[in-house]
């Protein structure tokens, strides 16, 4: 206990510079502004300011990139409560009783309850990242060649059995992803594969033009192809603040939410989407009545942005502690940390302790900030919405390609992003779900080079996998998951979770 | 046989090709041994399984109880056709170096009528026509500079929506232009040109 106050300590001096606090609050204002606009995200936004962080240090960096993330799940809120579009896809479930609050006149108690629950969870689940960030890095540490494949097999099967639709395609994208992740120069022979005698194709496919074209590009077109129709609750929030009644109402579905958030958000798969889904179907279950929900629930509104919110944070815990990136944006944040040369994984801890508790830290300021931010502006990100997207796509894209072309200050990461952007649209089309491709990708490269170190180690004998205990543990749990979503029960669940939504 | 699901059909026959594809452009590198793996090995494997599966969800696009139309997703083959035969076109006379002025317009405009050609195969309007603007953002940037650019950008891209005003996009784009010229070129210090390189 007093090693992790110590530690926090540390922490909250690092996240209380001037210029700390300064990132920290440009990246919850960005990450609310983009939350709040539909048709942008954390993953494009991430990746568009991916090549701008390279000026920054490195925990400055971090603790933007990361307010961006926790940041969206507030402002998302707003926008599925007020005009019954998810501002983010994380609060789908939040249209479903946001919305008609709002058409009952309850906007204010809906974006109130909203903020509240999601300050309460990011409190609760940043001391959960205080407190099982560091046993989990000392096991990490342990991991061997062996271990780590394992763990990402885990991985890999954990988000596609939590993706959307249909399985099949999930696995297929997954490996589609480690394929296009193994583009570029073997590490091992020096052979430039698949480049296609393409010389800047030899330091691999940009992940940035994979993350920008597959979720941005490809976003933006399927935005345009459908015609707007918004109908927004602007005049009719008054009064912010919750009636007891409400609090009475939701303190259960807050702490419920939260609990459950927090636990979806750290296993490999996870964040903020899969959270905000099961504490909507939790609450609906434990509800007494559940009659009500779809018609104004306020619990419906308090579960899933707390478990957002929660989900959000603590699906950092992978990332810092075994440098596995348990979604899209984690997998960015991998990136982030790459490119200002930091090696993902359990030494961050010990090697940067003023990096990883800074970053820590400045999650529950910025989720202050977010508080104080938000309930008072939150007329400016009403008017926001008003913006039509005729007018906001042209400014993202321009944003969009200067983040691009400054990579390597050339015309090639554009092309590429573009012709991203075409594949990213094939994949909607055909209703294939791109995350567990970009999870492929960022693994791909790491899969090989561990699956080549146990092999070597093991003399070729394949079956290190199954005798080293933690090694096996993980490929049963994969295998169970695996099984179980293909067990018929189990599958038309899910289905139905999913179309619930 | 009947296709019933047209989208498993697409996307089965797009995993198994390119699951195909990468096994055998991984056949001219070293396959080497489970012991010391050669950098065609993992990728033969992953290839394999990839084109596994897309023969499954192409089988079970015919067995589907979900119906969805072949024309769910509009592949132009022709338009592949004939981008890929522009675009070969274009690659093979890149080399040839006396063509002046006029030639390297020339090789410019093909090479990007070929870029359009393959976008267009794959989607409606609104796709080729705002990523080809992101395609002349890249290759204006550098000789015409940052505020053209993003003229050209915003210009295209807009045109390529559903309501396009002249009015509106040359307010947006020099909103946009000057936003960027200082936050990024002389905020945050991009090196990018502002105005044609020929004037400075």
């Amino acid at each position: 206990m007093e090693a992790i106050i110590h530690n926090l300590g540390i922490g909250f001096g690092v996240a209380l510079s001037i210029q700390n606090l300064l990132y920290c609050l440009l990246g919850v204002l960005l990450g609310t502004l983009i939350g709040v606009l539909p048709g942008i995200g954390p993953i494009a936004t991430i990746a568009m300011l991916l090549p701008v962080t390279f000026t920054l240090n490195p925990t400055s960096a971090l603790i933007m990139l990361a307010g961006i993330y926790y940041g969206a799940q507030y402002g998302g809120s707003t926008t599925a409560i007020l005009v019954n579009i998810p501002g983010e896809s994380s609060s789908v479930v939040t249209c479903l009783d946001g919305y008609q609050m709002a058409r009952q006149g309850r906007a204010g108690p809906a974006l109130g309850i909203a903020a509240i629950g999601s300050f309460f969870a990011g409190c609760v689940s940043t001391l959960i990242i205080a407190l099982f960030a560091p046993p989990l890095a000392e096991v990490a540490l342990k991991f061997g060649p062996a271990e780590y494949f394992s763990l990402m097999v885990l991985g890999l099967v954990a988000a596609t059995v939590l993706a959307h639709g249909s399985l099949i395609k999930a696995i297929a994208m997954v490996i589609f992803g480690l394929l296009l992740g193994l583009v570029g120069t073997d590490v091992n022979s020096g052979v430039a594969r698949f480049s296609f005698g393409i010389s800047e194709l030899s330091d691999g496919i940009g992940f940035v033009s994979v993350a920008m074209g597959v979720f941005g590009f490809a976003e933006i077109i399927s935005n345009l192809e459908q015609k707007e129709k918004r109908e927004i609750f602007t005049k009719k929030v008054t009064n912010l603040l919750p009636t007891l009644q409400d609090f009475k109402d939701s303190w259960g579905a807050i702490l419920r939410g939260t609990m459950l958030g927090s636990a979806l958000g750290i296993l490999p798969g996870g964040g903020a989407l899969l959270a905000s889904f099961a504490a909507y179907t939790l609450e609906k279950k434990v509800s007494k009545n559940s009659a009500n929900f779809g018609k104004g629930a306020i619990q419906g509104v308090a579960a899933p942005e707390s478990a957002n919110n929660a989900g959000a944070q603590t699906s950092f815990i992978p990332l810092l502690t075994l440098g596995i990136p348990s979604n899209p944006v984690m997998a960015l944040m991998i990136g982030a940390m790459m490119i200002q040369g930091i090696a993902p994984g359990p030494q961050v801890m010990t090697e940067r302790p003023q990096l990883f508790w800074g970053m820590i830290a400045s999650m529950w300021i910025g989720n202050l900030m977010l508080v104080i931010l938000n309930l008072p502006l939150i007329g400016m990100w009403i008017k926001l919405l008003t913006v039509p997207y005729r007018i906001l796509y042209p400014s993202i894209l321009v944003f969009c390609c200067i983040g691009v072309y400054s990579i390597s200050n050339s015309p090639f990461d554009v092309m590429q992003t573009a012709v991203m952007g075409v594949v990213g649209y094939v994949f909607v089309k055909l209703e294939c779900e791109p995350a567990p491709l970009i999870l492929g990708f960022i693994l791909g490269p790491l899969m090989e080079e561990n699956l080549r170190r146990a092999m070597l180690l093991s003399r070729g004998d394949p079956l290190v996998f199954f005798q080293r205990p933690i090694s096996l543990a993980m490929l049963c749990i994969a295998t169970f998951l695996l099984f179980i979503v293909l067990a018929p029960a189990v599958r038309k669940k899910r289905e139905e979770a999913f179309v619930e939504a | 046989m009947k296709i019933a699901n047209g989208k498993d059909f697409w996307a089965g026959l797009m995993f198994t090709a390119f699951g195909l594809g990468f096994m055998i452009i991984a056949q001219d590198y070293a396959m080497g041994t489970a012991v010391r793996m050669g950098p065609a090995y993992f990728p033969t494997a992953l290839g394999g399984i990839l084109a596994v599966l897309g023969g499954v969800i192409l089988f079970r696009s015919f067995v589907s109880k979900i119906e969805n139309p072949l024309k769910v997703f509009p592949f132009r083959w022709w338009a592949v056709v004939a981008g890929l035969i522009l675009g070969a076109v274009a690659y093979y006379t890149q080399s040839l170096d006396k063509m002046g002025v006029t030639g390297e317009i020339a090789h410019t405009l093909l090479a990007g009528a070929a870029i359009l050609l393959l976008f267009s195969a794959f989607g409606d309007r609104s796709l080729w026509v705002v990523l080809f603007s992101v395609v002349i953002f890249g290759y204006v940037l550098k000789p015409l500079g940052l505020v053209a650019a993003i003229v050209m950008l915003v210009f295209v891209s807009a045109w390529g929506g559903h309501e396009f005003k002249v009015k509106e996009a040359a307010i947006m784009s020099a909103v946009l232009a000057v936003f960027s010229v200082l936050s990024f070129v002389h905020g945050l210090g991009l090196p990018m040109n502002v105005w044609p390189s020929l004037w400075e």
